[in-house]
């Protein structure tokens, strides 16, 4: 899988200008795909299908999809988790911290290492995967965060405490056992671990969506402050449009395993040109507003079976002919939108 | 099933040496209904003679040909595993299915008893049967005493992987379906437990013939049905390894070995498929 | 006044947690009390967030879990006393589930449509197979499926919204007069939840079901229920009209609820 960094010319039309603000993170037409055998029976499901994207510095960079949108399994490759049956088929990862290697996954484990905690951090749905139930959550941090910081435990100690004042947690909580913390002070918790080093990435996968509704917009804006005090760019991946919509700068939209949509978020919202996103956004019901909502009619696509052209044609009103034929290039069709469609770009195939 | 033969025959190398030494044990199993001699009948051939083209496991010191006699007792040995596991199968997942979905007092009834019979210690138990009941000690007899004592185990698993699927939603779907209690354990759980009752199976007759090899050896019982332990008994009699007669020894001993191995290997590579986890993704419902 | 449909009266659930020595008592739902009537079909919601007492009173009404306190009458049978098969049945009869996770809901090692055969057979009109399956087909039809669509299908091969519909149908294959449905679409994809949510709209209107709608989520429960009551720690703390409630909430915790529901239009208070 290693090797020299394949730097494909990129096959869409990427605007360079925009993208030109030195990005932390640039994903350039990542493929990743499942790949199972089982007593004969061999499968491969596309789940991420060519996605090209950049993170640019101080940013926090939303992705939003539904159930086979392939986000989850973006977010994996894009973090370096590429286990079997899931393979990189092509494209990569490029961090800025990271020179010279086409992803985690392809990088030496020392060099995963080495950025780990101190340059990329995660802050994962479940924050029992990140604390231990069976130590204090002291320990943890010293595990991940010590050798990084370095100093003498009074000092790492008396760090740690100013950093937990940010998402105004008490260091009480570092003499707890995480099962003696609620929902949303475990996830903040797992918040302060994931910033105390003053990582330059953090990816952020569905962290507030167990959260109730009042702890998740608290635990919203805590992500906020943080980001904005260290200068941090953050992936945030959310199925909910509207931690979008209150959170993030820019936001991405998936379907099928491609990009469809990237623009910053309030344009997303006042102005989207995908259909899918049209719909996404359209069907969203809102308290105070009694108009009649409707949904997408049909099922999210068979990613092992996906269909031709655009994978979005069969549930698309504005479908032509071309659509089922043609895969539609990510063009940029208005500053800083760009969108893959045959019918909001006519004539951008090539 | 002849289609998920040919496919674990095809893909799967445990499976493959599996049914081939089981197969072999089972051969030997079926060779004995054609036995020249009566298992039971001593000296109707030379004593003592080392393996050769005329006896190919040799004679014993009793004047018994090994073959036939390894024949004869590994499938006495093998109805017994098969009978003990059976029975305690039964027992195991009714009782496991039952307490883990009905909970309540039926559940603290019946773990009471459960926990109970995985305390008793067993060996001296049997040894205690034997001397109380010494000549009408029959295997049978001995089969249904150790599955009466082999379920219990099982079926606290059993219990613990109904209890998780009774909180499943699809549970409460079955029942709002009017589905009765039964039809619940039988369609909806059973397809859940099936991995567990094949792997214990094996693992149970692995028990239970090692157990009776070693009550065999010991002479605890009915000694004179031929079993894999009996003939080590006769073995050990005569002191057939000091004498030099080590094929008294080594083909019931190598027979019985294979049995184990060819059964373990089968449990193996039958659970990977036969797993719900599995079979999804087969189905093409894994990755999602 | 008619004998109501279902009355709550004075209904507490107390669970006791922990081993011998530290037995913890969690009143899970405290002394809460609402009717529905049995002449007009509604949609009754109930909001909370975890730990609210929601999901244990969806199961005391659907007779899962008996009531420690108080009496839950439907239909003239007491629910929290419900004994006997014949009891069980005549009560499933008129009151069936839907339940949040769609891909949990059916076997997932079973074909989906043994699930409607069973229900058409056990508590429907269905006689025989084929009867039964011209009644699946039918449900199907009002959820906006059809019996080809379902036939002989795994739950893997549909997805959430396919599979919650099939779950509907299920349910009105007896013929209920009740549809206990427990956070039916926070599974579900954003774009096909209003889909879902629609229907039971239509449920109620087109054939007289009343539905106990229970939910985190404030913007669907506005735009399907006829009354609300909002849950905290097994209190009610707001209950009444759904528009009014939501659109002007008075107590305390319902206002900061409202607060913190984030729409695409809510103001970008933490953008920078």
């Amino acid at each position: 899988m290693s090797g020299p960094v394949a730097l494909h010319t990129p096959t869409t039309p990427v605007a360079g200008a925009a993208l030109a603000s030195d990005p932390v993170l640039r994903v350039n037409d990542i493929q990743a795909h499942f790949r199972t055998q089982h007593f004969g029976v061999s499968r491969e499901v596309r789940a991420v299908d060519g996605v090209t994207f950049d993170v640019r510095r101080n940013e926090i960079y939303g992705l939003a999809g539904e159930s086979s949108s392939g986000k989850t399994t973006l977010i994996k490759t894009i973090a370096g988790a590429i286990k079997p049956p899931l393979q990189v088929v092509g494209g990569s990862v490029q961090f800025s911290f990271m020179p010279g290697y086409p992803g985690l996954h392809a990088a030496p484990a020392a060099e995963v290492e080495r950025v780990r905690w101190r340059h990329l951090s995660y802050v994962m749905q479940g924050s029992m995967n990140v604390l231990n139930p069976m130590r204090r959550v002291i320990s943890t941090f010293q595990d991940f965060a010590w050798r990084h910081l370095g100093g003498s435990r009074k000092q790492f100690e008396e760090r740690v405490v100013a950093h937990l004042a940010r998402v105004r947690l008490d260091p009480a909580v570092l003499r707890a056992y995480p099962h003696e913390l609620s929902g949303g002070m475990r996830q903040r918790v797992t918040i302060a671990l994931a910033t105390i080093c003053k990582p330059d990435f953090i990816i952020a996968d569905e962290p507030t969506t167990a959260l109730d509704v009042i702890v998740q917009k608290d635990v919203l804006g805590m992500i906020r402050s943080i980001q904005q005090e260290m200068g941090s760019s953050v992936l945030f991946v959310t199925h909910d449009m509207g931690v979008h919509a209150h959170l993030t700068d820019r936001l991405g939209i998936m379907y099928g395993g491609r990009l469809v949509e990237e623009a910053p978020t309030p344009e997303i919202f006042s102005r989207p040109l995908h259909p899918y996103t049209v719909y996404l956004i359209g069907s969203l019901p809102r308290i105070g507003d009694d108009t009649p909502r409707k949904s997408l009619e049909g099922s999210p696509p068979n990613l092992a079976d996906p269909p031709t052209g655009c994978r979005f044609h069969p549930r698309c009103p504005l479908a032509m002919e071309v659509c089922a034929r043609q895969v539609p290039p990510m063009v940029e069709s208005l500053p800083g939108h760009r969108v893959a469609c045959h019918a909001v770009n006519p004539g951008a195939a090539a | 099933m002849l289609a998920i033969l040919r496919d674990l025959l095809k893909y799967n190398l445990e499976f493959r040496i599996g049914i081939i030494l089981v197969g072999i044990v089972v051969g030997l199993a079926i060779l004995s209904g054609f036995s020249p001699y009566p298992p039971g009948d001593v000296y109707v051939v030379p004593p003592d003679v080392p393996p050769s083209s005329a006896y190919w496991f040799g004679t014993t010191s009793r004047g018994q040909d090994v073959f036939w006699q390894v024949c004869v007792a590994i499938r006495n040995t093998l109805l017994f595993g098969i009978t003990v596991a059976a029975i305690s199968r039964v027992l195991s997942l009714v009782i496991g299915l039952l307490s883990g979905y009905k909970g309540g007092w039926i559940d603290r009834a019946l773990m009471g008893v459960n926990d109970t019979f995985i305390v008793i210690p067993l060996f001296p138990i049997l040894v205690l049967f034997y001397f109380v009941m010494r000549d009408s000690m029959t295997w049978l007899m001995l089969a249904m005493i150790m599955a009466t004592l082999g379920w219990a185990y099982d079926a606290r698993l059993i219990r613990a992987v109904a209890m998780s699927l009774k909180t499943r939603e699809f549970s409460q779907t079955a029942v709002f379906s009017g589905m009765t209690t039964r039809e619940i354990l039988t369609r909806e759980h059973l397809p859940y437990v099936m991995p567990i009752v094949f792997s214990t199976t094996m693992n149970n007759m692995n028990w239970s013939i090692g157990l009776e090899v070693t009550l065999s050896v010991l002479g605890f019982t009915d000694i004179n049905t031929p079993t894999i332990g009996g003939m080590i008994y006769w073995a050990n009699q005569h002191t057939a390894i000091v004498a030099g007669v080590w094929w008294w020894i080594a083909f019931p001993i190598a027979v019985v070995i294979m049995a184990f191995v060819g059964l373990f290997l089968l449990a193996v590579s039958m659970n990977e498929y036969i797993d719900p986890r599995s079979r999804l993704s087969r189905m093409g419902g894994g990755a999602r | 006044m008619s004998e109501p449909l279902l009355r709550l009266d004075h209904v507490s659930k107390t669970f006791a947690r922990g081993g011998f020595f530290s037995r913890r008592r969690i009143e899970a739902v405290k002394d809460l009390s609402f009717t529905i009537a049995a002449d007009k079909a509604e949609i009754f919601t109930i909001i909370g967030e975890s730990g609210s007492g929601k999901s244990t009173t969806a199961r005391m009404i659907l007779g899962i879990e008996r009531p420690t306190g108080g009496s839950l009458q439907f239909d003239g049978l007491d629910v929290g006393a419900l004994n006997g098969h014949a009891d069980r049945m005549r009560f499933m009869h008129a009151v069936q589930p839907i339940f949040q996770n769609p891909f949990e809901a059916f076997n997932p090692l079973k074909q989906l449509d043994r699930y409607l055969f069973l229900t058409a057979r056990r508590f429907g009109a269905a006689r025989d197979q084929a009867e039964a399956e011209r009644l699946a087909d039918e449900a199907l039809r009002k959820v906006g499926l059809s019996l080809a669509e379902a036939k002989g299908r795994f739950p893997h091969e549909l997805s959430g919204g396919q599979l919650q519909r099939v779950a509907i149908a299920r349910a009105l294959l007896s013929n209920p007069k009740l549809i206990v449905a427990d956070e039916p679409v926070s599974m579900v994809d954003a774009s096909l939840r209003m889909a879902i949510v629609n229907l039971f709209k239509a449920l109620r209107d087109e054939l007289g079901i009343s539905i106990i709608y229970i939910t985190h989520d404030l913007a669907t429960a506005y735009s399907i229920s006829d009354r609300i009551i909002i849950m905290q720690k097994g209190e009610v703390v707001e209950a009444g009209d759904a528009r009014a409630v939501l659109a002007a909430p008075q107590h305390p915790y319902s206002r900061q609820l409202r607060e913190a529901v984030l729409t695409p239009d809510s103001p970008r208070a933490l953008a920078s």
